[in-house]
């Protein structure tokens, strides 16, 4: 070899990428904020009208959708060190890293939730003695308030140390085996570990209490996994929509790194199916009563049980099967349309999780619900546009990346 | 006119893939690749379609999914047991069943299709191999009209064959 090719990335890295021009226009962000107003309008009148537990419960599932989506691209991003991913060099670490700001605004909306408790929580009306010393208002918002702040600052530690130049050159260093940076090394398997036990803390304390006499050790795990493949649909999606806007040449027209998000979109939706089955088959084997019923009113009865097939088929039937082949895993047309649907899956699923313990014979969504479900779209797009915009950057720069260099 | 065998070989695998990619280009004769190690631009130099173990694995992973229908099915109605008043035939449990032989017979067939594939074992050696194929050179070996050896040989050379052998075909 005549050149250095060691010496040529790091010049390359050395160099920071231009400057590009914003992703999204003002208009976007005119139209999220617009979507926000009419979500809080929507919001203030339906308390004011008396109906707070149609509010409440669309208030509930969008705060669980969207931090999980936000949380779980953080986790992603700490995966792909930990894994030593360099697929999509510095690109896929800032796509995990750019819905992270609204961690904090998800973190100030859950004390929101405090004003909301006799309309969401059964047992803050009628308490359960034997649970009470978990179950009750104080604890419930110190712990879960820690927990989601603790977790916030892990990963904003993270994020700086991943967005600095060391880790940068590392993610983009394509010829040698080290180690990423140190730093990284200690804080991606404190955010990794932290995830599993915030967001078990999470569903146990937001999602099982609803139903406050039921129990599943592994719906923890499994409602994390949920949030984890959210993020990664939602990245995948993020990367077909930058791939037509950013122009030619940038890293998402690479047929490989897309066939690279359909694997990981095909791979974790077969996790989650893996572990709802699990969990379906241990309480199905057991037969108890205080067990089966949580999936009796979901999956056997009116109105539930259409929104929980169709749970199945948008996070699994349809990404297992469409993704399948490697030619469609790499059509962004097909992989953007499954990521698309997935998203609008596992939203339903956080729906069906919760709202049937708080109202079983009829589901409550209408205009309210769409309403305030908009509002916290819109706040999660608002808060993504810098981090998207350092997606652009690094797509746009011409970097070199793992897959490039064979 | 007679057909002879040219034996080169090459220290390294871009360059054994770029003779290999000039083989091809000129279409002269037909010819044998050893390697010591799995080579991805060897593969690619030969363009090699993709293999059809992948058939066999799916062949394997059905009759695994009908093996375990077979035997859940089969022993369920062999040894009626009502359990927890469930119904006779009980899918959940069934589906473990079925999932873990596809796995399993998948896997079988597939390591048995690769080894059906790739000739293994083998009961003689490839005419042309040498020992240092299986240890630090790469091998090419032609087979051509004589009157074309000439030309390959200097294909070879440029390439960057480090030693290149005549010798005839029986």
């Amino acid at each position: 070899m005549s050149t250095n090719p060691k010496r040529a990335h790091r010049e390359r890295a050395a160099a920071k990428p231009q400057a590009v021009e914003s992703v999204a226009d003002m208009t976007l962000q005119t139209v999220a904020g617009a979507m926000i107003a009419i979500g809080v309008i929507a919001f203030a009148s339906a308390l004011i009208r008396g109906a707070a537990a149609i509010a409440w419960e669309a208030y509930l599932v969008n705060l669980l959708f969207f931090l999980g989506v936000a949380q779980g691209g953080v986790v992603a991003s700490a995966a792909f060190y930990l894994t030593q991913a360099k697929w999509g060099g510095s690109t896929l670490y800032r796509l995990g890293e750019a819905f992270a700001p609204f961690l904090w605004v998800g973190f100030f909306l859950f004390f929101g939730l405090y004003f909301g408790r006799s309309a969401i929580f059964p047992w803050v009306t009628h308490p359960i003695a034997q649970k009470a010393a978990w179950l009750n208002t104080p604890f419930l918002f110190a712990r879960d308030g820690i927990g989601l702040g603790v977790m916030a600052a892990a990963s904003f530690a993270f994020i700086r140390v991943s967005r600095g130049d060391d880790a940068r050159a590392w993610t983009i260093a394509t010829d040698d085996i080290e180690l990423p940076p140190h730093s990284i090394r200690v804080l991606a398997p404190l955010v990794a570990v932290l995830f599993a036990v915030v967001y078990t803390l999470i569903s146990f304390d937001l999602v099982m209490s609803l139903a406050p006499v039921w129990r599943s050790t592994l719906f923890g795990w499994y409602f994390f996994a949920g949030a984890f493949w959210s993020a990664l649909t939602a990245m995948a999606l993020t990367a077909v929509v930058l791939r037509a806007r950013l122009g030619e040449n940038n890293l998402f027209t690479n047929p490989i790194v897309m066939h690279d998000f359909g694997k990981m979109v095909f791979a974790f939706s077969v996790f989650w199916v893996y572990l709802v089955f699990a969990q379906y088959i241990v309480i199905w084997y057991g037969d108890l009563p205080v067990e089966t019923f949580f999936i009796v009113q979901r999956v056997h009865h009116m109105p539930w049980s259409p929104l929980s097939v169709a749970c199945l088929a948008l996070i699994w039937l349809i990404p297992f099967t469409a993704l399948m082949s490697v030619r469609a895993k790499k059509r962004p047309l097909i992989l953007g349309s499954v990521a698309g649907l997935g998203l609008v899956g596992m939203w339903l699923e956080r729906y069906v999780l919760v709202v049937p313990s708080l109202s079983l014979d009829a589901i409550p969504f209408g205009l309210t619900q769409f309403l305030i479900s908009i509002a916290f779209l819109g706040a999660f797009l608002i808060s993504a546009v810098p981090g998207l915009n350092r997606v652009a950057q690094a797509a746009t720069s011409g970097e070199p990346f793992g897959d490039g260099a064979e | 006119m007679s057909t002879i065998a040219i034996i080169s070989s090459f220290a390294d695998d871009a360059q054994c893939a770029h003779a290999i990619e000039e083989l091809r280009a000129a279409q002269v004769g037909d010819f044998n690749t050893f390697s010591p190690i799995p080579s991805h631009r060897i593969e690619h130099a030969i363009g090699r379609k993709k293999s059809p173990v992948r058939w066999i694995v799916l062949m394997g992973g059905i009759s695994g999914i009908l093996t375990g229908l077979a035997i859940t099915i089969g022993t369920t109605y062999e040894w009626r047991l009502d359990a927890g008043g469930k119904p006779l035939l009980s899918w959940p449990p069934f589906i473990i069943i079925c999932f873990e032989l596809m796995v399993l017979f998948g896997g079988i067939f597939g390591f048995l299709g690769v080894l059906m594939l790739s000739g293994i074992p083998a009961t003689e050696i490839a005419p042309g191999y040498n020992g240092r194929f299986g240890e630090d050179r790469f091998g090419i070996m032609v087979r051509c009209d004589e009157a074309e050896a000439a030309r390959v040989e200097s294909m070879m050379r440029e390439s960057g064959a480090e030693e290149i052998v005549r010798e005839g075909v029986q």
